[in-house]
């Protein structure tokens, strides 16, 4: 008997964590948090002014 | 976003097991979860969810590094397997991903003649990358970034090989972003693609998502991935 308790709480175990497992699988993906300057530079340091697509955009003129 | 108690032991057990992996793929001790399964602690009931959710990559050095997992090891996968199956109306991603662990246990499961056991179909199609926006399919195929293993091709893979100038603007963006695992495993799967363009810098890209995330081992895991992978030349 000992044995189908501890198998029971088993399960239960199972069965809580399973939500958190299936959530933990299929991730939304989280909010953006755009890279800062010191990153940017980190960024040139590696790349050594080589081509990258990762640097920030080219500023455009302003309309009117 | 908040993580409740239950969460946040979970993702650490899962980091716990990835830094074993990335270990591994280092060259340094094999992944070791056994162990904890007996334990009477109060994480040792994590295990087995936090294997689940690790997934096929739990064996990742193993396959790349053609050895064989031990017993242990393999029992608690098999267990994994067995104890979190995917319901037939969970997410792909979810179902996907317990194919994936499926198809890494045949490969090490002999069959009774000692024969490598095969793969089966997997249940589950990819009707739902179809026509998706780059930004979407990026983040799917991060999230199966476990899928990414050269010469395991499945239709997920060749969602893939379809798209490598997408994949290789979630990248990109991913970086923007900062959202690491992301990047790692958009990047690891672009180190099996053909056709990503050259100045993406790829290799640097890969350097600067580790020197930025990869103080999370997950992160660390789908870099280490894609160096390993990368020098062996490999493909998709």
């Amino acid at each position: 008997m000992l044995v189908r308790s501890h198998d029971k709480t088993f399960e239960e175990v199972i069965e809580i964590q399973a939500a958190d497992v299936e959530a933990a699988l299929d991730p939304a993906e989280p909010d953006g948090v755009y890279r800062d300057s010191r990153e940017c530079a980190a960024l040139a340091v590696l790349e050594g002014g080589g081509k990258l697509l990762l640097s920030p955009p080219t500023p455009r003129p302003k309309k009117g | 976003m908040e993580q409740s108690g239950t969460t946040a032991l979970l993702q650490g057990a899962v980091q716990d097991l990835a830094s074993g992996v990335v270990s591994a793929l280092r060259g340094g001790d094999h992944v070791t979860v056994s162990g904890a399964i007996g334990e009477d602690t109060p994480t040792a009931n994590l295990v087995l969810p936090a294997v689940r959710v690790l997934g096929a990559d739990l064996l990742l050095p193993r396959v790349l590094f053609r050895s064989q997992p031990d017993l242990a090891e393999l029992a608690v996968f098999r267990k994994a397997v067995e104890s979190f199956p995917a319901r037939a109306d969970a997410a792909p991603a979810v179902r996907w991903s317990h194919w994936a662990m499926r198809r890494t246990l045949r490969r090490f499961e002999a069959a009774p003649d000692g024969a490598p056991g095969q793969d089966t179909a997997p249940d589950v199609d990819t009707d739902w990358l179809e026509g998706a926006g780059w930004q979407y399919l990026t983040h799917q195929l991060a999230v199966l970034a476990a899928l990414a293993v050269p010469g395991e091709a499945c239709a997920v893979t060749e969602v893939a090989r379809s798209r490598p100038v997408d994949v290789a603007r979630g990248f990109v963006r991913a970086v923007r972003r900062r959202d690491w695992q992301q990047a790692a495993g958009a990047g690891r799967w672009l180190t099996l693609l053909d056709g990503v363009p050259a100045e993406l810098g790829l290799e640097t890209g890969l350097d600067f998502v580790e020197l930025m995330g990869g103080g999370d081992p997950r992160v660390a895991l789908q870099i280490q991935a894609a160096r390993v992978m990368r020098a062996a030349g490999a493909v998709a």
